[in-house]
């Protein structure tokens, strides 16, 4: 067996693990050269953040690479999907605040410049945010209006949607019984609906894959419609692969309808439940394939760590604690890796109601290693993932960056940024994010972890500093198309609320 | 007051109640004293808000004068040299009461003289003289007329109803007194040089090195800035800029040469601040040359350069390749438009398919006229990574046949030569925008002239139709859609060569406090920064 040298370049902890593991997989089994080993390069993609790429170009190699490679392969993508759910999650968050704002100011436009489907459009982006009251009465309201049976179809299966999050499956039921679904994005806007209630015995799989098969043989391109609704069914059923072929055929920065109202005035409408339906499928994709990783013995340790992650995002806390607990038992546990699993215990802790528990577990740990930037960083992001005050910790670590050298404390100026943030205390959040930021390489995700850089481009949207956002994404866009439902919501409300003159300058 | 329907629109009187009067302090305990000296590329051609077009002067602008309403840090309009204001309801009139308290900043030996309605008129109408040296006018042409209705009233009746119209009056107030031409400014009034403003601070002196200095004004209207003094040094190579900054022989940079931001990153001496002025960076042809007057031309020039390469190699990558007229942070850019990617045999075909074929020296020529063209650059421009992008420029365009002839030139002369005369080719430059992506200067016909901002002659109808229509409409979204179009457009005649957006940053020393920077004026809230009494040496 050859040792491959294996480069280990830190950016931040999830990489610096991930580098980790990559070189304890160098030293498993590598029986062909670095440079063309496709987990290594898949690594080095990921380590840019570049998750489209690497997970991309490994699914494509998997079928060359030998039987022993095979385990680590999908470790490497359960990795790679986990990091874009975890991404696509944050990107939801953001296109759900933005749109329906956005939206917001359309639909409140009078006169003959006016689009109806600024309606769809907003009850679909409320129903996403959870304003379900909100959303019923404009898809209500869109219904009142035009005589569109399509986009009717689509109002009324939201609508239905909206009664069954209500609780009221009944009349859910009968919204969506009287839909014709002839149109094959109907079809797929039912096939999303009833994934989305748990109703498998209306086969949304078989919906969607009717409906794409049928796509195929008039010779059309998939419509972004029809992506977004049978991305999430095959994310809510577990099956990768079909999901990965229909994203291989898509165009993800497609708007799913356009409206052009005279000569001079186009209106894009985009789809805001392609985000978290693109989060929910890469989770069930990593977690399908660290499960493969977790069956090879001398990975199941480390597959066990990013289980536990996985499982944690997906909601699910007694399958995360078993699966950190394993990590923690293991053997294969790189000591300097503890601390990580260990906050997440505490995470566990505060999921199933022991608040106090949670609290214990990280004082523990900063007791033990005070003043540690990538311990306070995390414990702090995950005190603002799980939307709960930190002040202890929160002072500690304020306390930290400011006596602490600069780049050595960057990654903990990133997690007061996302705490604060969390608190909605903005004028913190920018100047932390900004602070964590390599200036050298302001908004290129190769150098700066995504996740921070859609937190900062909440916190600039929110303090209208639009161009800032604009400006992250038009980054971002080069490696995640689909971001660009937020680059127009914001680019909208951009054009609103300016307030110039008109001035311009040469330089 | 006239009894027309008035929609009030009266913003933070209670601010204004609350600020002091005459020689007062501010009341936020933080302490007065301490000169800052910040480094800039170069010297500003004149020291007013009318007659100048450059970013220099802007900032040094933005510390003199002050509008009728200005814009605060959480972006709201708020109330500057105006306490409170009243839009009519159909959008045409506004007027607005003008503050007792201000004083213009006084000449030396005389007493302070009172900001009134004349200034305010004064200001318009010579900034609207047809023979006043201003790139504002294609601003304002939305206003009709400007009365004086009292010393502290001023109405304004506009042709038509515009978007985001209030934002407009932020225009700065020059004094009646100050021109010693009252009819229209020109670059040799003495005033453009010797400027008198309202704002927190006053010109002073242009010493021998060049540095201009601002004194605080004690009788500012918000209360008396802290800092005691603004230098504004000029440096002619970003380089020595940098190393002033490290050396501590300067307090800031407005602008950080990106390939030095590494440097300054992570020295906690330093404050690196992001700012985000929507600008780029272009090559700007003549197309009064009737070889640059065809678009095939102008676009094997964008295809023969490779941009990417040239941002990496001489900017570190530090930056964005553009495909159009806007900045990637506004709103107007039209995402659907790629950058023209490097293709320089398809650059050659194009040179082919507008006539020209290679000559026996290698470059291309057309009936008998060989392709050699000017390229002036002004001498601030002249830093090292300049220097650099523009003998790349000639390279390659040398690649597909094309001569450049580069000549560097002082940056009054540039000007000159290419706002006034129209004697160049090709420029390079790059344009700063505010947040309102207007591009009407740059490329409307009716903007060709002396001093204009349409320097290369550009005229489409097609493109003047569509900003005339942006201007008409009071739709955002119908706004939105015309400068999409007008982007696809010009990405494709090539007016310029579109290259990039570089990341802006300020440098400063951690010792100047409470350091807000506004994105495209620069020191709009310089009048809250200080320095502890320690730091003040």
């Amino acid at each position: 067996m050859r040792i491959v040298e294996c480069e280990l370049r830190i950016i931040n902890v999830a990489v610096r693990t991930a580098l980790y593991l990559l070189g304890s997989m160098c030293l498993i089994a590598t029986p062909v050269p670095a440079a063309d080993d496709p987990v290594q390069k898949a690594m080095k993609a990921y380590e840019k953040h570049r998750y489209e790429d690497a997970g991309r170009d490994l699914r494509a190699a998997l079928p060359s690479l030998g039987r022993s490679n095979q385990p680590s392969a999908q470790l490497t993508l359960g990795m790679i999907y986990l990091r874009n759910a975890e991404l696509h999650r944050e990107l939801a968050r953001m296109s759900a605040s933005v749109n329906p704002d956005y939206l917001r100011r359309i639909s409140a436009q009078r006169g003959a410049g006016r689009s109806r489907f600024s309606d769809l459009y907003l009850g679909l982006a409320l129903l996403e945010g959870g304003k379900i009251e909100a959303a019923a009465s404009t898809l209500e309201r869109f219904l009142a209006s035009g005589d569109d049976a399509k986009y009717k179809a689509i109002a009324k299966i939201g609508l239905g949607t909206a009664a069954n999050l209500d609780g009221d499956q009944q009349k859910a039921q009968e919204l969506w019984r009287g839909i014709n679904s002839n149109d094959l994005d109907v079809k797929t806007e039912l096939a999303a609906a009833y994934s989305r209630a748990g109703l498998r015995d209306k086969d949304p799989v078989r919906l969607c894959d009717e409906a794409l098969r049928d796509t195929r043989k008039s010779g059309k391109a998939f419509s972004l419609m029809a992506v977004k609704n049978c991305i999430g069914v095959y994310g809510q059923a577990a099956i990768p692969d079909k999901g990965f072929d229909l994203l291989s055929r898509a165009d993800l920065k497609s708007y799913s309808y356009r409206d052009a109202i005279g000569k001079s005035k186009v209106l894009s409408f985009y789809d805001v439940q392609l985000l978290s339906n693109l989060s929910v499928f890469y989770l069930q994709a990593s977690l399908a394939a660290l499960e493969k990783a977790s069956a090879d013995q001398q990975l199941k340790g480390f597959a066990s760590y990013y289980l536990g992650e996985a499982h944690l995002l997906a909601g699910n806390a007694d399958q995360a604690a078993k699966a950190t607990a394993a990590f923690l038992a293991s053997a294969q546990m790189p000591p300097q890796y503890r601390n990580r699993a260990m906050v997440r215990q505490g995470a566990i802790q505060h999921k199933k109601g022991k608040p106090s528990e949670a609290i214990g577990v990280w004082d523990d740990l900063i007791r033990r290693q005070p003043g540690d930037p990538e311990l306070l960083s995390d414990i702090l992001v995950t005190c603002s993932r799980l939307r709960i005050d930190c002040p202890r910790v929160a002072q500690t670590s304020a306390a930290a960056v400011e006596s602490g050298d600069g780049r050595r404390f960057a990654i903990l100026n990133v997690g007061l940024g996302r705490y604060s943030l969390g608190r909605k205390d903005l004028g913190k959040a920018v100047t932390y994010l900004e602070a964590g930021r390599d200036k050298g390489n302001k908004n290129k995700i190769e150098s700066n972890d995504p996740l921070m850089l859609v937190g900062l481009s909440e916190a600039y949207y929110r303090t209208k500093k639009f161009s800032e956002a604009l400006e992250i994404y038009f980054e971002m866009s080069k490696q995640f198309p689909q971001v660009r439902q937020i680059q127009e919501a914001l680019q909208g409300i951009y054009s609103m609320e300016h307030k110039s003159a008109g001035d311009v300058k040469i330089n | 007051m006239k009894r027309i329907s008035m929609v009030l629109m009266i913003i933070a009187i209670a601010a204004v109640l609350a600020a002091p009067a005459g020689a007062a302090p501010k009341k936020d305990g933080k302490p007065d004293g301490g000169s800052l000296s910040y480094g800039e590329y170069g010297r500003p051609a004149t020291l007013d808000p009318i007659t100048s077009n450059e970013m220099i002067s802007l900032r040094i602008t933005e510390l003199i004068f002050n509008g009728l309403v200005g814009i605060n840090e959480k972006q709201e309009l708020v109330p500057e040299l105006a306490e409170k204001w009243e839009a009519s309801r159909d959008g045409r009139t506004y007027t607005f009461f003008l503050r007792k308290d201000v004083t213009w900043h006084p000449l030396e030996g005389e007493a302070p003289k009172p900001f009134t309605a004349d200034d305010v008129v004064f200001t318009y109408t010579i900034m609207m003289h047809p023979k006043t040296i201003t790139p504002l006018k294609v601003r304002y042409e939305f206003i009709d007329k400007v009365e004086k209705v009292d010393d502290a009233t001023v109405r304004f009746t506009l042709k038509r109803p515009v978007l985001n119209a209030l934002a407009k009056f932020s225009f700065k107030i020059i004094p009646k007194h100050g021109p010693a031409n009252q009819q229209y400014l020109t670059r040799d009034d003495r005033f453009v040089q010797h400027p008198i403003g309202t704002g927190p601070y006053m010109f002073k002196a242009v010493t021998p090195e060049r540095e201009i200095i601002l004194a605080a004004n004690d009788n500012y209207f918000k209360g008396r800035p802290h800092l005691n003094q603004f230098a504004a040094k000029p440096f002619a190579d970003q380089n020595i800029m940098t190393q002033a900054l490290m050396f501590n022989a300067i307090d800031m940079i407005v602008l950080v040469n990106p390939r030095d931001i590494p440097e300054i990153q992570g020295d906690k001496r330093f404050v690196l601040k992001p700012y985000n002025a929507l600008s780029y960076s272009f090559f700007g042809y003549n197309v009064r040359n009737p070889l640059l007057a065809d678009k095939r031309v102008r676009k094997a020039f964008t295809l023969a350069v490779n941009r990417q390469e040239m941002l990496d190699s001489f900017f570190n990558g530090q930056g964005t390749i553009i495909s159009g007229p806007f900045a990637p942070g506004s709103w107007a850019y039209n995402l659907d438009v790629q950058p023209a990617a490097f293709d320089a045999p398809k650059a050659i075909s194009l040179l082919q398919e507008a006539g020209f074929t290679r000559g026996a020296d290698g470059f291309m020529e057309k009936d008998g006229k060989k392709l050699t063209l000017s390229l002036k650059v002004p001498i601030e421009k002249e830093s090292e990574a300049v220097k650099r992008v523009v003998l790349a420029f000639k390279n390659y365009l040398k690649n597909i046949g094309a001569d450049i002839k580069v000549e560097f030139k002082e940056w009054q002369a540039w000007k000159e030569e290419v706002f006034l005369e129209h004697d160049f080719d090709i420029i390079f430059a790059s344009w700063v925008f505010d947040d309102s992506a207007d591009i009407s200067s740059l490329f409307h016909s009716g903007e060709i002239g002396p001093w204009k901002n349409n320097f290369g002659g550009y005229a489409n109808p097609e493109v003047d139709g569509l900003i005339n229509e942006s201007k008409l409409t009071l739709d955002h979204e119908k706004r939105r859609t015309i400068n999409r179009k007008l982007h696809a457009m010009l990405a494709e005649e090539n007016p310029y060569t579109f290259l990039w957006t570089l990341t802006n940053y300020a440098a400063y020393r951690d010792k100047v406090r409470r350091v807000a920077i506004h994105p495209y004026k620069f020191f709009s809230f310089a009048d809250e920064w200080f320095m502890e009494a320690k730091d003040q040496k």
